[in-house]
């Protein structure tokens, strides 16, 4: 019995020492060693990065959703004590939410069908109806992209003064439908890289089976563009929601009309102003008001209650974004 | 073959030109597409463009109905180099702090968003949530935001005092290893930096994954079965093909960093005071400066051929 239990111990510690001096089967070893080494490590990178991305965002979260007593209370860091939606409704208040979220969408999804409208135009005549010189008007658009826009605002300002677009939101639609809105020249860029990178038999098919040159664009070339269609979409309507310099110079947010961008840029300049004019502070007490943190904090979820929609419409246009990315080849 | 799907413009589409030729027929489309385009550039782009060239050399005062123009020659561009101060700086130093930044961060951007685009181009599990998790940054990336959120420093600070905020302090730890100072606050920095330089890279690491998607597989499968590692593969095949977007990407952050850089908010600041003449100086000498770091890298990018397909020679 005990000779055999050795036997067995040598013979599966022989069959070790072979195994471990195999070269064959230590080379694989140290290629899966190596993979999940660089697995593991880039995981850790990654969920790194994404906890850095996230993490203010959450912060924002957990200060929204305390009660405003507990500003006075050292003890509350991180989650509340006393739940509440009290401070998201003070911040709703001074943002004029409601109006100024509906206002806010309209603008941007109007100038955003307005830019893709433009741009897409442009950038499939720079890509597929090329002529004489259309690479020096090409040479405009990048042009367009590096010339700051605070050089343009103020003969633009005079110009729609002339006009009487000042304080209308009508200043940027006329912005954006002729392609000089916020960054279309980047926007121009994209289609026109995209459009090139169709192949060209599409065209010729779609002439040869008698479609004129718009027919080709608009039920040929168009459809085919949808990644393109989607990022553009995306960036001029998020660009739109954040923009804080045209809407300020050309006056668009009012009284009557007001934009969450600019509530927010007034309020957080003066929270206590904005608090006592919007009868927001009545309803808290003065112990609570008093304190300069709770004062950040409404800026804070101020700040969240404007990212908020954006947030959750990536949720949704997120998985069409991204699968845009793979099959687009923008640059290209 | 999918069917052609009925035009949203019937009329529209069936205009035809028949007796023109196809390439005719393509010039006056062009011409048509181009045509908001043009008006626009036109009108909103070339005619104050040239405006606030002239502008920037008048002392403009507004008056009811009218503004009032007297010639000033260099004086705006005078005044907003040696006299021009804000509460806290001045447009001097806020623009040469901006163009050393841009020169420092640009290249660390560039890596940074390049090894980022290759990691998310890999194949791993979530890789599509990591994915929509990169580019929330480019979409709550606002000047509204950051000037609410600056109220928050308050509460930090109150939390620092009580000395719990700080699970983990980085300085403290790195201090206890004896590693050199400068180093510390390097490292330091750029942690305390990263949220800001991932929204920066958000479209930049857009740029070079799209740039990625469109190498060819072919050349990837080809030197696989030469048994060439993932190392190599990124040097021969992912880096050369890249390199021709890497002016694209500089071009978007150098723009794109200005833009959200204290230069301009003093420059909108100015016009806001109704400075027009300063402002529209103090805008073209930031045109300027822009132009000269773009013909200077494009200078170095063709001096080391950086740019340039290599597929061509």
């Amino acid at each position: 019995m005990k000779t055999n239990i050795i036997e067995q111990i040598r013979a599966s510690y022989h069959g070790v020492v072979n195994d471990i001096k195999d070269p064959k089967k230590n080379a694989k070893r140290s290629r899966k060693a190596k993979a999940f080494g660089f697995s593991f490590v880039r995981s850790i990178l990654l969920i790194g990065l994404c906890f850095v991305i996230l993490f203010p965002t959450i912060q924002q979260i957990l200060m929204a959703l305390r009660a405003p007593s507990d500003v006075n209370n050292p003890a509350v860091i991180w989650i509340p004590e006393n739940w509440s939606i009290m401070n998201i409704k003070i911040a709703s208040i001074v943002l004029d939410y409601r109006h100024a979220v509906f206002n806010t969408f309209k603008l941007s999804a109007i100038s955003m069908i307005l830019q893709i409208g433009s741009t897409a135009l442009a950038g499939y005549a720079f890509s597929r109806l090329r002529f004489k010189g259309s690479n020096i008007l090409f040479l405009l658009v990048i042009l367009t992209i590096v010339i700051p826009p605070q050089a343009l605002s103020l003969a633009q300002y005079l110009y729609f003064r002339d006009l009487g677009l000042i304080g209308k939101e009508g200043s940027i639609y006329l912005m954006s439908g002729l392609g000089m809105g916020i960054r279309s020249g980047i926007f121009i860029y994209i289609f026109r890289s995209f459009f090139r990178g169709l192949p060209k038999e599409l065209e010729e098919s779609a002439m040869i089976d008698g479609a004129g040159v718009f027919r080709t664009f608009w039920s040929v070339m168009l459809p085919n563009a949808r990644g393109a269609l989607v990022t553009v979409g995306l960036f001029a309507f998020v660009w739109q929601w954040n923009d804080a310099y045209f809407v300020k110079i050309f006056e668009v947010s009012t009284q009557d009309f007001p934009l969450l961008t600019m509530r927010l840029i007034n309020a957080a300049e003066n929270m206590y102003a904005a608090l006592f004019y919007t009868g927001g502070l009545s309803l808290i007490g003065q112990d609570v008001w008093e304190n300069p943190v709770f004062l950040a904090l409404i800026s804070n979820v101020s700040a969240l209650l404007m990212m908020l929609p954006l947030l959750i419409m990536y949720l949704f246009v997120q998985k069409q974004f991204v699968e845009s990315i793979e099959r687009t080849g923008i640059v290209g | 073959m999918k069917k052609l799907k009925k035009p949203l413009f019937p009329r529209l589409s069936k205009i035809k030109f028949p007796e023109v030729s196809y390439k005719k027929q393509k010039l006056i489309w062009a011409a048509i597409f181009l045509l908001p385009w043009a008006t626009g550039i036109l009108l909103l782009f070339l005619v104050p463009f040239i405006e606030s060239l002239r502008y920037s050399f008048f002392d403009l005062t507004p008056q009811a109905g009218e503004i009032i123009k007297e010639f000033v020659g260099f004086d705006n561009y005078l005044y907003a180099f040696n006299t021009h101060v804000t509460s806290t700086s001045s447009f001097r130093v806020e623009l040469l702090t901006t163009t050393t930044d841009v020169i420092i961060n640009l290249p660390v951007l560039l890596i940074f968003s390049l090894f980022i685009a290759v990691m998310l181009n890999m194949k791993f599990k979530g890789r599509a949530i990591v994915r929509a998790i990169f580019f929330v940054p480019v979409i709550l990336n606002s000047a509204a935001v950051v000037s609410a959120v600056g109220g928050g420093e308050a509460i930090n600070a109150i939390l620092d005092q009580q000395g719990i905020a700080r699970i983990f302090d980085l300085e403290f730890y790195l201090l206890q290893t004896g590693m050199a100072p400068f180093l510390i606050t390097f490292i330091v920095g750029l942690i305390e930096r990263i949220y800001d330089i991932l929204a920066l890279a958000g479209v930049p690491i857009l740029l070079f994954l799209a740039s990625i998607q469109s190498i060819p597989k072919h050349l990837y499968e080809a030197a696989k079965i030469e048994g060439a590692t993932s190392y190599e593969m990124f040097w021969l095949i992912t880096l050369p093909n890249v390199t021709p977007h890497i002016i694209t990407v500089t071009v978007y952050a150098l723009v794109d960093t200005f833009l959200t850089s204290s230069v301009s908010t003093i420059i909108s600041d100015e016009l806001n005071q109704q400075n027009w003449g300063v402002s529209s100086a103090m805008a073209w000498i930031y045109v300027a400066t822009i132009l000269l770091i773009l013909i200077v890298l494009g200078a170095f990018a063709k001096f080391l051929k950086i740019g340039e397909s290599h597929y061509e020679n």
